[in-house]
């Protein structure tokens, strides 16, 4: 029985490791792009054509890491896009992300279509769990090289918002528009530039589902991680930092159901699968009224004015 | 001997002749922005068609065909609209109040779930169909009503974003619905595929008037007009649009904004819920996973294109009804995937959405006109 | 010997720069903003621009610091013709300027606002090196604002300082002060004239600033140009001419509307009354603090008070916009919240400040504007709730033609209007039945002399028929004008209320101040 219980303990590691990857790099993106005073709720159409653009590449050129960085280049273009139309006026940037969702996905699912069967070369994973005798475990502790390479983007980011010129300029941009604007400063280049550099997170997020974890390209791939990226930043406080553990959080409430299903636990499944949103709901709800989070938050982000 | 291009000076005459002979600008740009965008969106898909090798002439005529050409397609497209009509009356509603919900699909669900359960005991102990009918009705539309009121609780009690959690609430609908489906409320004889018991034949809803389309979508016009009634022309709707238009105003004015709130969400939610009903009653007989099937997503397109007037999204459903129609016999003839009317859809939202930047703006139109009266 | 006594004689070279406009000409549409504006400023002076709202000030300095182009005329810096484009070269050239609102960003400190200003910013901060030069800066100024701190967590005073300090850290030298001390205290605004004007009168800067109100630009300017319609209609001695002669060059010969005559009344019983109210923002800070209060039938109760004092937050509990954390209101002896039955009931009525975002609803037209009072009751309600836009339109056009409201319809929606006439229709709104509790909030902000005078002489019209009115603002004119008795909100407290009569400016300055 302890057995059962260590390999559900290792399990979930693996599995928060493994779940939150995705989720660390659409909230980097979404942090990124808030701190400049954007919204874009629609990065959930990044993660999945990232996904299929990822899964596509890597299976024509048999490179995985090209695959990755196609992703990411598609995530560009459709945050460049997000971006410059956001700046039209009259425009409502919360329906223009939930456009960019829409049309993401239809441009995946209809491009992705001869890909479904097929099996595409993917990432390697790193043997963390090499140490242990038990192959449920060895299994479980294989961790994918981009987990490292969030965590060190989560500090890159971090550190230049404090300490370079580039940094405190997009948060003069998302603090105050009228002061940007005062030291000539243009708001919507900044702007723009930081929903790019989002949507590139944003579909390297996607690279990962689709060549490592759950490893296929299939259209049920992402529900709404995209959109609950966005709430994790709201209760990371818009911290690069702090939402490295919002997304091992998120991610461990992802792993409860696999693991569990791990050891034969398949009861309520339902609910395990329902759990990050209900997590995520959970967060908004307690974070919604939170004073640091009134008092952290960019001023010009158009759902917090 | 005449120049043949009109000089700078003809041209302005020109311009002022045509700003003269056209109607006010504020009663055109409603109509012809969004009938702009619909064409630029095709013309965009045209160009995606002829990048890929495809016709859009021929796209288009299977379109037409496969949605308008004969009264069998008139009546498949009318059946598909059936839905978006309530659908879309669900996003506008709250739309209308400043609320932006995505929970239709969820309260399509559950109304459906809770119609096609609370028929069995009521079947069970014999009761007749012009009894069972309502209540199933009225039923999904209160578990509709209940379950988009929770967005916009939300929103009103904690300042909870509705958008974010109008969508969480509904892949929670969609994981409670089918927990329920699967588990407790599982039919035994649904082996593939999970569904509840299924209705006996007098309880499926018939078609009206001896043709092939459900009372659906009479409920559905019904609504329209009904809704546009209520917000165009009553001190509730006056009051709802004045608290979508400027939040702060009407708290001013002491206007009861909670109440108002929630009852846009239980409308929105009645609306969607008796989506479900009839997607249960009239087509499936039954609830099982076919009932997400994405009317709740489309509707919000719908509602956009129509710009949230409950009367436009009637005709913007039929046609969204003939393009759904049309998709099969499209995807067929051009050995083209289903994902094709998604992303013709996502191009219409998209550049529908980026036409908003024109009211105000378009040059041959006349935004101060003398002719109004004072 | 004759070569040092040379070096005597020279004078050093003045660090403030002089500049002129010639001509400046600017037309927005069909509008023109400034027309052949010619306006000289002597290095080392302290010169003031005048005019009323709408009177082409602010499009003038704009046009000196490069925000806009103008379409005709030049600047000249130091007697040589320049064209700016940017503010970024004016900044460059020397040029800088402090505006109405803030430039400062809130999330920052100050230490990082300071040096992001610069245009020479590295793009990596060395902050230990940073935080020393700018430590250095500070001991050279004779004021100072801790760097530390968070921008957002400074008063609109220390914020103003920032303002200044930022100008002077970026060697500007010549200084353009848009309305520099509407958020200062008196206090606050003597110490930082009086600082500038010593480094003026020390040839370090010039300043050029733009002020309406007469008594500073007295005490303070050597010189003085005024403006009025996008035209200059005068310049002079600010030492010697009188306030009587730039009042007149401000705006022209039309007589200031004499103050509406008061009828006297005795005070009876408090018709509206605050005991004890409590709110607070979203930080969980208390904003109001305890503030009680009591006016009568026929009397002006005046709050006067620097911005950012708790005043809107007050006015938001009263409006119903945000939720009372303690402390109750009262109407006649009977508890008060603002539903929209109660305000019926006791016939309270409102004048919000910043009447688009705060009274009106933008893209509803006029006549629907007009009748939010009224829309869920007979005539314009019938049965079943059922509306009559026609009805609306009809009742809507005749308070339009009532109380003058520019608008080219009544269906036109209410943000095409100018900002006058948006407060005229709030006014027929309100002001156009039985008035008995009347709540006003900085009602002129922003608009020109005429609806000025009309919106207050309403006000005074409605004080004298008995309404108990409660006026909130950040012009101490108009409050020393208006009131029958005159309250300060300091830090979310209020003081005792005085009768006007037996207090001054001066004494009301202290208690803005904190005491």
């Amino acid at each position: 029985m302890s057995t059962d219980l260590l390999i559900v303990f290792y399990a979930m590691i693996g599995g928060a490791i493994r779940v939150s990857t995705p989720f660390l790099f659409v909230a980097l993106g979404e942090c990124l792009t808030e701190k400049s005073g954007r919204i874009n709720l629609g990065l959930e159409g990044n993660l999945i054509l990232g996904a299929m653009v990822a899964y596509a590449v890597s299976y024509n050129s048999g490179s995985p890491w090209l695959g990755v960085l196609a992703a990411g280049a598609a995530g560009v273009v459709l945050g460049a896009a997000h971006g410059w139309i956001c700046k039209l006026p009259k425009v409502n940037d919360i329906a223009i992300g939930l456009a960019f969702m829409s049309l993401g996905t239809g441009l995946a699912f209809f491009f992705g279509k001869p890909y479904i069967q097929p099996s595409a070369p993917r990432l390697e994973s790193l043997p963390i769990g090499s140490w242990s005798q038990n192959p449920q475990v060895q299994q479980a502790l294989q961790v994918n090289p981009l987990f490292f390479v969030g965590i060190a983007l989560a500090f890159a980011l971090w550190w230049a918002l404090r300490n370079t010129r580039a940094g405190l300029t997009v948060r003069m941009v998302g603090d105050s528009a009228a002061s940007a604007r005062a030291m000539g400063v243009n708001i919507n280049l900044v702007r723009l530039l930081a929903t790019a550099a989002g949507g590139f997170l944003a579909g390297v997020g996607g690279a990962f589902l689709s060549l490592s974890y759950p490893g296929s390209w299939n259209e049920g791939l992402s529900s709404g991680q995209g959109l609950m990226a966005v709430a994790l930043v709201i209760f990371a406080r818009w911290n690069p930092l702090r939402c490295v553990l919002a997304a091992l959080l998120f991610g461990a409430a992802g792993a409860l159901g696999p693991s569990l299903q791990a050891v034969g636990v398949t009861y309520g499944y339902h609910f395990f699968n329902a759990a990050p949103y209900i997590l995520t709901l959970g967060i908004m709800i307690a974070s919604a009224r939170s004073k640091s989070a009134a008092q952290e938050a960019p001023r010009e982000l158009s759902i917090v004015k | 001997m005449s120049s043949a291009f009109p000089s700078d000076t003809t041209r302005a005459r020109l311009a002022a002749r045509l700003r003269q002979s056209l109607p006010d600008a504020r009663l055109i740009e409603p109509a012809i922005i969004p009938l702009a965008a619909l064409a630029a969106a095709a013309l965009l898909f045209s160009v995606f068609l002829l990048i890929l090798g495809k016709s859009p002439v021929t796209f288009f005529s299977l379109v037409w065909t496969g949605g308008f050409s004969s009264w069998f397609s008139i009546q498949n497209a009318l059946q598909r609209a059936a839905p978006l009509i309530l659908t879309g009356l669900a996003f506008a509603i709250p739309a209308r109040i400043g609320l932006t919900l995505l929970g239709a699909e969820g309260a399509l669900v559950l109304g459906g779930f809770t119609a096609a359960v609370t028929a069995l005991p009521m079947q069970a102990a014999g009761l007749p169909a012009q009894v069972i009918l309502p209540v199933m009705a009225l039923a999904g539309m209160a578990v509709g009503a209940f379950w988009m009121g929770i967005a916009g609780w939300l929103k009103h009690v904690r300042g909870v974003n509705e958008t974010i959690s109008s969508l969480l609430l509904t892949y929670i609908a969609i994981a409670i619905a089918s927990f329920l489906i699967e588990g407790p409320f599982r039919d035994p004889g649904s082996a593939n595929k999970p569904s509840t018991q299924p209705l006996g034949p007098d309880l499926r809803i018939g078609e009206m008037f001896g043709s092939s389309v459900h009372w659906g979508l009479a409920a559905g016009l019904v609504l329209a007009v009904v809704l546009w009634v209520v917000m165009a022309r009553t001190s509730f709707g006056f009051a709802a649009r004045m608290t979508g238009g400027n939040l702060r105003a009407a708290q001013g004015q002491g206007l009861p904004v909670g109440r108002l709130l929630l009852t846009c969400c239980a409308i929105a939610g009645a609306c969607a819920g008796l989506a479900g009903f009839f997607e249960v009653g009239a087509i499936h007989g039954q609830a099982n996973a076919s009932l997400a099937a994405g009317y709740g997503f489309t509707g919000i397109l719908v509602a956009f294109l129509a710009r949230q007037n409950p009367l436009a999204v009637v005709p913007v459903a039929i046609l969204f009804g003939a393009l759904d129609a049309a998709g099969g016999l499209v995807q067929r003839r051009m050995e083209m995937p289903d994902a094709t009317m998604l992303v013709l859809q996502g191009f219409i939202f998209l550049i529908l959405l980026v036409s908003d930047t024109f009211y105000g703006r378009l040059p041959f139109l006349d935004y101060h006109s003398s002719r109004d009266r004072t | 010997m004759t070569g040092a006594l040379m070096n005597q004689i020279v004078q050093p070279p003045t660090r403030a720069l002089s500049l002129a406009t010639e001509g400046i000409t600017k037309i927005f549409g069909a509008m023109r903003a400034l027309d052949d504006v010619s306006v000289q400023v002597e290095a080392g002076s302290f010169h003031a621009l005048l005019g009323e709202n709408g009177a082409g000030k602010s499009t003038l300095v704009k046009c000196i610091m490069g925000f806009y182009e103008a379409d005709a005329g030049s600047v000249l810096l130091d007697g040589a013709r320049m064209s700016l484009h940017s503010p970024r070269q004016a900044q460059a050239r020397g040029i800088g300027m402090v505006y109405q609102h803030f430039t400062l960003v809130p999330c920052l400190t100050a230490a990082e606002n300071l040096v992001m200003a610069r245009s020479d910013a590295p793009s990596v901060i060395n902050w230990r090196a940073e935080t020393r030069a700018l430590e250095a800066f500070m001991d050279r100024m004779p004021f100072r604002v801790r760097l530390d701190a968070q921008v957002a967590d400074l008063s609109a005073g220390e914020k103003q300082k920032l303002e200044i300090l930022k100008l002077l850290y970026l060697d500007q030298r010549f200084l353009i002060l848009d309305e520099p001390t509407s958020v200062m205290t008196p206090g606050e605004a003597d110490e930082v004239l009086t600082l500038l004007r010593g480094m003026a009168e020390r040839k370090e800067i010039t300043v050029l600033m733009i002020s309406h109100k007469f008594r500073e630009v007295k005490a303070f300017c050597d010189s003085f140009t005024v403006l009025r319609l996008g035209r200059v209609t005068g310049r002079g001695d600010a030492q010697a001419s009188s306030v009587a002669e730039m009042s007149r060059m401000m705006i022209g010969e039309t007589t200031l509307r004499e103050r509406a005559p008061r009828q006297s009344r005795a005070r009876g019983q408090p018709r509206l009354t605050l005991d004890k109210v409590c709110a607070s923002d979203e930080t969980g800070r208390r904003v109001v603090d305890h503030v009680s209060l009591g006016i009568a039938s026929g009397e002006i109760l005046g709050i006067a008070g620097v911005s950012g004092n708790g005043q809107s937050a007050l006015v938001e509990v009263l409006a119903g916009q945000r939720p009372m954390t303690g402390g109750g209101l009262m109407v006649d002896g009977t508890p008060f919240s603002p539903r929209r039955t109660q305000l019926d009931r006791f016939k309270v009525f409102g004048l919000p400040e910043e009447p688009l975002r705060n009274a009106v609803v933008p893209r509803m037209s006029v006549a629907e504007n007009i009748a939010f009072r009224r829309f869920d009751k007979p005539p314009l309600a019938g049965r079943l709730g059922l509306i009559s836009p026609s009805r609306i339109r009809a009742e809507g056009a005749a308070l339009i033609r009532r109380y003058n409201v520019k608008t080219s319809s009544a269906d036109a929606p209410i943000e095409t209007l100018s900002g006058g006439n948006v407060q005229r229709a709030v006014l027929a709104r309100e002001l156009s039945g039985d008035v008995d509790v009347l709540i006003v909030a900085n009602p002129c902000f922003g608009l020109d002399f005429a609806s000025v005078a009309e919106i207050r002489a309403q006000i005074m019209d409605q004080r004298n028929r008995g309404a108990a009115v409660l006026l909130i603002s950040e012009d101490l004119d108009e409050i020393l004008e208006l009131s029958d008795r005159i309250a300060v909100m300091s830090e979310g407290r209020l003081g005792p209320a005085a009768a006007v009569e037996d207090t001054n400016r001066a004494e009301i300055g202290r208690q803005m101040g904190g005491h």
